[in-house]
């Protein structure tokens, strides 16, 4: 049963998507200030508000977005134009608006002349008029002349229209004697055929059509409708309906006979049945149009009961491939065939429910524009935000927790990247600073880029700042990438002094942490004095992903295909053995370091290759290149995610578990930790201690 | 005299939230038979489908919005005769004079309690039991 809280939270929700559509519409003007219809879909979305806000009395939000609101209505009649510094307050007003709606959710009152600056902004924009907001309390018009009107009394007169048939070709057939039928049940109806224009025999062309009719319909339908009934029989230009015009009849009419001849004309003789086609099309015509805008509002726990139940039919459909697999040969081709489908039909299932959670970047990035233009007034730092790829749709919880890496970044490049205004003079830069965002689907990842036209990182500063905070040796060259990177190290900060916007104790590291616990990769390229890009790789589903089984001793282990770079399988003598390592590969030329997973997870197993070993390559986000050896490469499969970390806390190297085909239970494999192991498997035993047996 | 329980209510608001507000209050008169629809379009087809006895709609809709929806349906041979109440804002003045000219037999200012909705419904269909 619906409660009234219920409502209220679906106003909620129905208001977050409404400040959303103000946001993009308001930089939409910022672009193309001439769009009428984005006006009214930024004032549709206020005044939706501001309705719902009062159903719901919550006053403060409807005082304010009545004010708000009746700044779009200007905008909307031509009376205001959207000037930049204009949109620049409507884009305040939204956030007043926004944190307005934030304090009626959590039932908390505003503080006293909390909206004050920006109601005053908004009134000076139509030039400071106050009566109209006063009225805003009105929950009646007293001084209306209104009447209520009872129910039977409402049918306006019948109302009198010309109406004329003039064929572009000889023909008087079925769609015309269709019209007059169609026009005869809603009104009345006077038709009077016109000969005058046919000429005498020698002159008559059969392909001329000479024929008129013109008349009048008395019918207490409007206009627009009466031209609707027509047309969905006749599309074509042959009829005209106006509206009387007492100077000039149309030709006036010599026959009064209500039909027109039909024996004058070539054509087919009239029929009673409109054709078929053309009113089917009509109809047709019309449910198209009708059908424009359809979404429903699902609960999100529905859809995540059907991609869980998803995730299990998965699993059994990879059980019956085994199933059948072990009857081995002699089986029906045809169940072959019907297996094969079923693969393909799971995944396309799959592939439907995930896009059913996925949701476009957007609105993580309208909050971004929006702490931008908060952090520009305390920065004192112009800067401007562009945004790519808005519309690119990623799975809803990675978009949740996209949010606070994504802030911080931003924090960050404002604070710390983009310099002064003078300095960015000095340094030959415009005054405005840039950030841009970016979002963009690559295969099974989706990529989004921060960058900005800042200082970039100062390497000499950020050795110096690690060497003092004990994180690197004193001595020894770091290669470009490597200083980057030192960044990300937990105790780094080059914040020279803890500032308000991103001294909050948090640094890049538990950024990367966030965006690992995503399942996702964060890499980042600095060119010291131009500025810097921060990349985020993110994987598209968190619930199901490919993998490929591999085996170690009786193990049974996933890698994700998404880091894999290639499977070899190398004759003993590619294997060399470097002093103080574990070993290493020698690939095409190059030195890939490898890891025994035998021996990483101790299965007991000798570390020794046989002819039988597979090395699978996998590149970790930082580029690096791992060799990891295994027993066995079962095979490619897609498999649904478990989460260990619940039951048993995170496991270096363990992403979390999966169901196979058999019903038996298989880790997935972290390549980032892994990744993480070879960078330190130059120092043996005390890394290898450290990062697995802590 | 109409009953409510034998009532049919199509109520037209493109906002979930409102629409259920005033599908309560409607409920708490006692009426039984309501219909909903998001846009005026999505009304208009439902209001040729079946015979109603009230439109209740809001003004703010995008692709049809109350006062098109009004006049459509006075434009329609078979349903223009349907009592029609227009679901308008504070402040929305000149709405109301623009209602009364597309033939409204009513209308209610947001927010409305069931009181309020009965006697304006009562304006219109005379009195409910």
């Amino acid at each position: 049963m619906t409660t009234i809280d219920d409502l209220r939270q679906t106003f909620f929700e129905e208001s977050a998507e409404g400040l959303d559509a103000i946001d993009s519409g308001l930089s939409e003007l910022t672009d193309s200030p001439e769009s009428e219809e984005t006006v009214n879909a930024v004032f549709r979305a206020i005044h939706s508000i501001k309705g719902g806000a009062g159903v719901f009395g919550f006053s403060s939000l409807v005082d304010f977005a009545h004010v708000f609101e009746t700044v779009l209505d200007r905008l909307r009649h031509g009376k205001l134009s959207p000037a930049p510094h204009v949109v620049e307050v409507l884009q305040k007003a939204n956030d007043t608006l926004s944190d307005l709606v934030a304090m009626a959710q959590s039932a908390e009152a505003p503080p006293d002349n909390f909206d004050a600056d920006s109601r005053a902004a908004l009134k000076q924009l139509i030039g400071g008029e106050d009566g109209e907001a006063e009225d805003a309390v009105a929950a009646d018009f007293g001084d209306i002349d209104f009447q209520p009107v009872l129910a039977e009394d409402t049918t306006p007169p019948p109302q009198r229209f010309e109406l004329a048939y003039r064929p572009a070709q000889p023909q008087f057939d079925d769609a015309y004697a269709a019209v007059v039928k169609a026009l005869r049940a809603v009104g009345n109806v006077q038709l009077q055929g016109d000969v005058n224009g046919v000429p005498t025999l020698d002159l008559y062309d059969v392909k001329e059509s000479y024929l008129r009719c013109a008349g009048a319909i008395e019918s207490e339908l409007g206009l627009d409708e009466l031209r609707n009934i027509v047309n969905a029989i006749d599309s074509s230009e042959n009829w005209s309906l106006t509206e009387p015009d007492g100077n000039a009849p149309p030709d006036p009419p010599l026959s009064s006979d209500p039909t027109p001849a039909a024996e004058g004309t070539p054509s087919a003789p009239p029929s009673a049945a409109p054709d078929p086609a053309t009113a089917a099309k009509a109809r047709g015509d019309a449910s198209a149009k009708q059908s424009a805008t359809t979404s429903i509002r699902v609960d999100l726990e529905k859809i995540d009961r059907v991609i869980n139940m998803v995730g299990e039919l998965v699993i059994s459909q990879t059980m019956l491939g085994q199933l059948f697999e072990n009857l081995g040969a002699g089986t029906d081709g045809r169940m072959a065939q019907v297996l094969e489908d079923v693969f393909l039909h799971t995944r396309e299932l799959k592939n439907s429910v995930m896009s059913m959670r996925a949701q476009p970047v957007r609105s993580v990035f309208q909050r971004m524009s929006r702490l931008v233009r908060e952090l520009s007034v305390k920065t004192d730092k112009r800067v401007r935000l562009e945004t790519f790829g808005e519309n690119t749709e990623v799975d809803k919880t990675v978009i949740e927790r996209l949010s606070d890496p994504l802030t911080h970044i931003i924090r960050n490049a404002m604070d710390h990247g983009i310099e002064s205004a003078e300095r960015r003079r000095e340094s030959g830069k415009p005054e405005e600073g840039k950030i841009t965002l970016l979002a963009d689907q690559r295969s099974s990842r989706i990529v989004i880029e921060v960058s900005d036209d800042g200082a970039g990182i100062d390497p000499e500063r950020v050795i110096k700042k690690a060497r003092d905070n004990g994180l690197i040796p004193q001595e020894g060259h770091l290669s470009e990438d490597e200083v980057n990177n030192l960044i990300f190290l937990p105790g780094f900060s080059t914040a020279s002094g803890i500032s308000e916007i991103s001294g909050r104790g948090v640094g890049m590291d538990v950024v990367r942490r966030n965006v690992q616990e995503l399942g996702g990769r964060i890499s980042l390229k600095s060119t010291f004095g131009k500025g810097m890009t921060i990349q985020l790789a993110l994987p598209l589903t968190l619930a199901v992903m490919d993998g490929m089984i591999v085996k170690v001793a009786s193990e049974t282990y996933v890698m994700p295909i998404a880091s894999i770079v290639e499977c070899v399988r190398p004759a003993a003598s590619e294997f060399q053995s470097l002093l103080g390592t574990r070993g290493a590969l020698r690939l095409r030329g190059a030195i890939v370091p490898i890891v025994y997973l035998s021996e990483l997870f101790e299965l007991g197993a000798a570390s020794e290759v046989t002819d039988e070993s597979t090395v699978i390559i996998i590149e970790t986000s930082e580029g690096v290149r791992l060799g990891i050896v295994v027993d066995q490469l079962i095979g490619h499969q897609q498999v649904v995610i478990k989460s260990i970390e619940e039951n048993y806390g995170a496991v270096p190297g363990i992403a979390g578990a999966t169901i196979l085909g058999d019903g038996h239970v298989a880790f997935i494999l972290d390549a980032e930790r892994l990744g993480e192991f070879a960078k330190y498997s130059e120092h043996p035993a005390a890394r290898k201690e450290q990062q697995f047996l802590q | 005299m109409p009953n409510a329980a034998a009532l049919k209510v199509l109520v037209v608001d493109d906002q979930f939230s409102v629409r259920q507000m005033t599908r309560l209050a409607l409920e708490k008169i006692g009426v039984r038979l309501i219909h909903e629809a998001a846009n005026g379009q999505e009304a208009l087809t439902k209001a040729l489908a079946q015979p109603l006895d009230l439109i209740i709609s809001d003004f703010n809709m995008p692709e049809m919005d109350g006062i098109n929806l009004l006049r459509a349906v006075r434009g329609h041979q078979a349903i223009r005769k349907t009592p029609f109440i227009l679901i308008t804002g504070r402040g929305d003045r000149e709405l109301v004079v623009k209602a009364a000219q597309a033939g409204v037999n009513n209308y209610v200012v947001k927010p409305f309690d069931e009181a309020t909705l009965r006697q304006k419904m009562e304006a219109v269909l005379g009195r409910i039991n």
